[in-house]
């Protein structure tokens, strides 16, 4: 318990309000400004985690999204949040965290015992092992719960997530120093900008490092400066606690915005999102992504209390937290100096191990003069500690090679900071499939300066790898300059900023990233690279060995890079050390690819909105409420909400379907028939287009006539079906099925627009215009007639698929007199502002009949009774009208080879032993089939059993007091023929939970076949 | 995500909006009963499905309903340009009607 | 028998005995200005036989160019594609104007359908009826022009929409439109969500 706190001016810590929290049910208490990270480390708590494979120690190494580690559950029941990295969870009064590793403790986790496992899991040890599948059941249930991560919440999610769709002219990503004055620049230009910021705060790294001095100002004055003059221009807009993603085609940016997280769960808005995604389409993309800092690798370079020199500096800068009083750093570069001079400052003591033998002079003099004790020329061997770290093992190296030339000092230390160098965050830059490339001397793969100017991306600062600050600065204005005048804007906006710093010119980095211990790799300790999935260096040369060459089988083969940090830390020294084992250079090994999502997001916010009542739209009819008010159940129909059926007190579904089929066949029933689709067809040339697009024939279709048709795919097969009035000669009002309305719509308009732009036909939809009453049964001439006027309803003048125009109930009407039924039936069509008013005048009109409501349920019965078709139940795209037995709906002799009609003649559609539509009865009366069940041969299911087809429709019938079923069955007309019956080849058997049923193949129209009902 | 240019509406609209229309310029045979099944069978069935250059049809589903010709690199996901129906034949006649 | 009463695609919603008058209480307002008529008309916007008829029926310039909007006193013409328009007229007037539109456009290659029990109005207003736009939509309403009408998504629906006053007006769907209330309402709720009174047509 060696750390603790400081106050440095320029943190980000108000001391004066003290935050309670608790961790792993431990109380422990922080400040306003700390993340979780900061706090557990100003408490002294180092192990917070264990590691995948080996139970190992794990504390916090990083300060922000590269963080492998301390993965966090945060609070508990329906607000629980599985993995969030406490290096990006800002602390707030009554936070609950808890470890997500550790099994079965933190303090003990099997998967350490004696280092056992840790010999036996070498990379590709799921692979080796479980290539025996009859091992992994054995071992499936130990391995899941020593493994894995936190918990997902088992509740509803009780908050809410939205989205935003925003045009930029200019999106700048990553409010650093570089990216702030790139928002300035393009801002004073009059552009219409966007800043996003993941942290809470713009400011980037220069929040860790407040004494940097820009133009003559401390970097918090200058912060303060700059950010209030975006915050005062009205077409700036700046977005802190968002966190860009992902980049995809065309400048599409996508970013989650934090809206309540940081704030205790008792004061979280209920009104408000919990996290919003904007999805932000940018004419100019300006990435300034920054650089993330990787550690060296070295022996046990995971122990509790090592981290990257970055984190310690950030730490101690900005949250007021030294992390040990005797303080070790260890680098190959400059970044770390300033860092080791301002632990100086607040009090600690500093050895600082730089590999190179020579470096910068100027940095060299101020840490001596801090009073840093340097070491130059060493490495760390191995670091020692087990819970936490208390010292490290230095040995000296070649100035040349990566090799150990002898022995060094064995330091103490209670904290230990590492630099590698930096490797800056190209990943946004990748998503759309740019490549970075590596800088040898910078030892980085970077971005282009020029970012990729034909796409309009921009890439400004450390990503482009410039490290220093002037240098990134200047490097902005000079890439703003362009982006300013590309667009015609003047460019003096971002030269007029002036950026220069105090920093010494920063000299190159040694090119090394494993430090050599003396042994061949595998034998020393273990040095992690990839600390989420304890990839360690020996895995990457093992891998090698065993002949993995790509980086990208490497990756997969090893699991580098594969956590939920994504590699952040790890992938850079992971590629550097499977070149070295391979003997061959950086370039050539490449990277891994970057792929959205930059760090993980939430489901809940990528649902946004499209969620709960909101999920999918839900269509109703104008007459919803009539059907609501008697009690019905509903079931969705494609986007539809329709009534299911109409259930009495007392009646389950059988009873209330078993009234309603009845009313229908004996007196009269009602049901919503508003949710066909129905399009207004006008022109002098609808007989003809109709011509091509259904089955069959339309010429001689008369004013006041309605005829059935089948519309056709251009392999032939049947795809919407519905019935089509004559109004006048150049005008036609044609129904679709409900689900099939708007693609039908879109297939008439494709086909109008580019084959047949010439014909003159107009198409509108009018599906929602429409409110259709059908009124179904023998009665239903006497309801319709007594609301009826201006039609004469007499069998003789108004026929079967005939339609009038009048009034019902006084409202202007069409009336058609077509049947789903099979019954005498009258739909009925007004305007859907009327349709409210209109069903409850018929229900009053069929009082005395008894006239009865009823559902979607009933409909499939009475239709299947008739052997009527459902399109998309009854057939998958896959039928023939010849398949379904209605030829009669074909017409072969019109002139125009109407869509489909060539295709009926390929060999395959007009080959032999095609699944046809037939009817099916089970020999057992009782039986219902399930839909779906397969039609087989014999009662014998002794594999193999060949499949003859399968039942589509099946339901009980009250009419015929037995079950009915369609099925669609190899040669099934053939079969069912007088010539199959008299064979016997109609007897077979539907296979359905478990057991076979005996069936006989019928005609399909099993009540009133001569079809006379419909017609009195 | 695209961002498209609608010939008809005059504007860039997001992809959102519009809905595939497939590959452009697939003319219908004027006689399907004169071809053969192969013959026939191509005009069903076989797509170009280039990498690269593509004219395909897009519709404005939710704007003005109309299809619309885009050339598209089905590598790099570039537009080059979209047309109204009869423009987009032009400019894929002049280069040839290649892809 | 009773009257003929129509009900409206929000009638469920009682939005009427909720409407106040707007003020700073809610960061955004809406109601539903039901009942208008709505008539679709179809025509070749290249053939002048067809733009005078049409234009001289309704009494204002069919809108030619795209995405844009004509009015009157009592009527709107939005131009919806180059052979596509709406029309929205005030309650009770679809019929007399179909029947207007369609005596002028006898011979002429042209369709006009009563539409108006399929669609229904909408008005949105209030500070952040843009911002409210940004959620539901994936179009870039900042730069809306006045006089231009514009068919885009609403959630996983569609709408037309067009600027009118200090607020925007919404075309939608019937059947959709209980779905699209939701949504907005929804999406409205971080702001505070008013129904507003008296919504100027």
């Amino acid at each position: 318990m060696t750390s603790f706190r400081v106050r440095r001016p320029g943190a980000r810590i108000d001391f004066e309000k003290p935050l309670s929290f608790s961790f792993d049910g431990q109380p422990y208490s922080g400040f306003a400004g700390d993340t979780l990270a900061s706090a557990l480390l100003a408490n002294g708590v180092r192990m917070l985690a264990r590691s995948f494979k080996y139970g190992r120690p794990r504390g916090i190494v990083g300060s922000g999204p590269e963080e492998p580690n301390a993965l966090m559950q945060i609070e508990t029941g329906a607000h629980t949040i599985p993995n969030l990295k406490a290096t990006q969870v800002e602390l707030y009064d009554g936070l609950t965290a808890r470890r997500t590793t550790g099994y079965p403790t933190l303090e003990f986790d099997l998967k350490s015992i004696g280092g056992v496992f840790a010999r036996f899991m070498p990379a590709g040890f799921y692979y080796k092992t479980f290539q025996n599948q009859k091992l992994w059941p054995k071992f499936e249930h130990i391995i899941r719960q020593a493994a894995g991560y936190g918990s997902a919440p088992a509740e509803p999610d009780p908050e809410t997530y939205d989205h935003s769709h925003r045009h930029a002219q200019v999106l700048v990503v990553g409010g650093g120093a570089s990216g702030l004055l790139a928002a300035l620049a393009a801002g004073r230009a009059g552009l219409k900008v966007v800043l996003l910021d993941e942290q809470k705060e713009c400011g980037g790294w220069l929040l860790s490092s407040p004494y940097s001095i820009i133009g003559g100002k401390a970097a918090d004055a200058w912060l303060k400066i700059v950010i209030g003059e975006l915050q005062s221009m009205p077409n700036v807009e700046v977005l802190t606690r968002t966190s860009a993603f992902a980049l995809h085609d065309m400048n599409l940016v996508l970013a989650v915005e934090q809206l309540q997280d940081h704030l205790p769960l008792a004061e979280r808005a209920v009104n408000r999102p919990r996290q919003r995604l904007h999805r932000i389409r940018a004419e100019s993309v300006v990435l300034a992504t920054g650089a993330i800092e990787r550690p060296l690798v070295f022996g046990n370079n995971d122990v509790p209390g090592i981290m990257t020199a970055s984190a310690l500096t950030t730490y101690l800068n900005r949250y007021g937290v030294a992390v040990g009083k005797r303080v070790l750093l260890h680098t190959s570069n400059d970044h770390v100096y300033q860092g080791a001079c301002d632990l100086i400052r607040a009090g600690c003591e500093v050895v600082l191990a730089d590999a190179r033998a020579r470096v910068n002079p100027a940095w060299e003099k101020r840490a001596r003069a801090a009073g840093v004790d340097l070491r130059l020329g060493y490495g760390i061997s191995f670091a020692r500690g087990g819970r936490e770290v208390n010292g490290a093992q230095l040995v000296k190296l070649d100035a040349g090679q990566n090799v150990v030339t002898g022995t060094g000092p064995s330091i103490d230390c209670d904290a230990l900071g590492s630099s590698g160098g930096l490797s800056p965050t190209v990943h946004l830059y990748c998503h759309d499939g740019g490549r970075p490339h590596w800088d040898e001397e910078k030892l980085a793969f970077v971005v282009p300066a020029t970012g990729r100017a034909k796409s309009r991306i921009y890439c400004v600062g450390a990503v482009t790898g410039e490290f220093g600050l002037q240098q990134a600065l200047e490097q902005t204005q000079r890439t703003i300059g362009d982006l300013l005048a590309s667009l015609g804007k003047p460019t003096d906006t971002t030269s007029a900023v002036d950026v220069r710093t105090d920093e010494p010119q920063t000299v190159p980095p040694r090119r090394i990233f494993r430090i050599p211990d003396g042994k061949r790799e595998g034998h020393g300790k273990k040095a992690f690279v990839d600390f989420q999935n304890d990839v360690s260096a020996a895995d990457i040369h093992l891998a090698v060995r065993e002949n993995y060459r790509s980086i990208e089988h490497i990756k997969r083969y090893t699991a580098l890079g594969f956590g939920t940090d994504q590699g952040k830390l790890s992938n850079v020294n992971g590629f550097a050390i499977a070149a070295d084992a391979r003997g061959v250079s950086i370039p050539e090994v490449g990277t891994t690819t970057y792929r959205p999502a930059y760090s993980p997001v939430t489901f809940g916010t990528l649902a946004g909105l499209h969620a709960d009542e909101t999920f999918e739209p839900r269509r109703y009819s104008a007459m919803h409420a009539c059907h609501v008010a008697r009690g019905a159940e509903f079931e969705p129909v494609g986007q539809w909400l329709r009534p299911w059926y109409f259930p009495l007190p007392g009646e389950d579904m059988h009873a209330a379907v078993r009234r309603e089929c009845l009313a229908a066949r004996r007196g009269v029933g009602i049901m919503d028939a508003s949710t066909l689709g129905k399009i207004d067809l006008r022109g002098k040339d609808v007989r003809e287009f109709l011509g091509r697009v259904y089955a069959n024939d339309w010429a001689k279709l008369a004013p006041g006539k309605c005829r059935y048709g089948l519309m056709l795919d251009e392999n032939g097969m049947v795809m919407d079906d519905g019935v089509t009035a004559c109004i006048t000669d150049d005008h036609f009002v044609m129904t679709t099925t409900t689900g099939g309305a708007a693609r039908v719509l879109s297939w008439l308009e494709k086909w109008h627009q580019t084959e047949w732009p010439d014909l003159d036909v107009y198409m509108t939809s009018v599906t929602d215009h429409w409110a259709t009453a059908a009124i179904v049964g023998p009665k239903s001439r006497e309801v319709l007639a007594k609301v009826c006027a201006g039609i004469d309803l007499s069998s003789s003048a108004f026929k079967f698929m005939d339609w009038r125009e009048g009034t019902v109930a006084g409202i202007p009407a069409r009336v058609f007199r077509i049947s789903f039924s099979g019954e005498l039936a009258f739909e009925v069509n007004v305007d859907a502002n009327y349709g409210h008013y209109v069903w409850e005048a018929l229900m009053d009109a069929g009082g005395e009949f008894g006239i009865t409501p009823y559902g979607t349920e009933t409909m499939h019965v009475l239709r299947a009774e008739k052997g009527f078709i459902i399109v998309g139940q009854d057939t998958d795209g896959s039928m023939t009208p010849l398949d379904l037995d209605m030829a009669w709906a074909v017409s072969m002799k019109k002139p125009f080879s109407f869509i489909g009609k060539r295709s009926f003649a390929r060999s395959d559609t007009a080959g032999p032993n095609r699944k046809q539509l037939v009817g099916l009865l089970t020999e057992d009366p009782e039986i219902v089939l399930a839909e779906g069940a397969q039609i087989i041969e014999r009662a014998d299911t002794a594999p193999p059993v060949p499949m003859l087809g399968h039942v589509t429709s099946s339901y009980y019938s009250p009419e015929l007091k037995r079950s009915i079923a369609l099925a669609v069955v190899r040669d099934g007309i053939n079969r069912r023929s007088e010539e199959g019956r008299k064979a016997g080849r109609n007897v077979l058997y539907a296979h359905a939970g478990g057991k076979a049923h005996k069936v006989r193949l019928v005609s399909p129209v099993f009540v009133d076949p001569k079809g006379e009902r419909q017609n009195v | 995500m695209f961002v498209f240019f609608c010939p008809h509406c005059g504007e860039n609209r997001e992809e959102e909006e519009f809905g595939y229309g497939g590959e452009a310029f697939i003319p219908r045979p004027s006689a399907p009963e004169t071809l053969d099944d192969d013959a026939w069978g191509d005009y069903l069935f076989m797509r170009k499905n280039p990498k690269g250059w593509h004219w395909e049809m897009w519709s404005h589903n939710t704007g003005c309903r109309k299809f619309f010709v885009v050339k598209r690199n089905t590598a790099t996901n570039a537009i080059a340009g979209s047309w109204t129906l009869s423009d987009g034949r032009k400019a894929y006649d002049a280069e040839g009607g290649a892809t | 028998m009773s009257e003929p009463v129509m009900r409206s695609p929000l009638h469920s919603f009682g939005l009427a005995s909720q409407a106040r008058q707007i003020d700073d209480s809610c960061g955004v307002w809406a109601n539903e200005i039901p009942y208008l008529g709505y008539i679709s008309l179809r025509g070749d916007g290249r053939d002048q036989t067809f733009v005078t008829a049409a234009s001289n029926a309704l009494g204002v310039p069919l809108p030619l160019q795209s995405c844009t909007l004509s009015s009157s006193n009592d009527l709107k013409v939005l131009w919806l594609s180059p052979d596509e328009w709406m029309i929205v007229a005030a309650p009770g007037q679809a019929n007399a104007l179909r029947s207007c539109l369609q005596q002028a456009l006898a011979g002429v290659r042209s369709q006009v359908v009563d539409n108006s029990g399929g669609y229904t109005k909408i008005f949105l207003g209030g500070s952040k009826a843009l911002d409210v736009l940004r959620h539901v939509s994936v179009y870039d309403f900042e730069s809306l022009q006045p006089n231009r009408v514009v068919g885009t998504t609403f959630g996983k629906s569609s709408a037309y929409v067009f600027r009118q006053g200090d607020g925007y007006r919404l075309i939608v769907r019937r059947s959709f439109a209980d779905y699209i209330w939701r949504y907005l309402a929804r999406a409205a709720t971080p702001y505070g969500f008013g129904i507003a009174n008296a919504a100027p047509g």
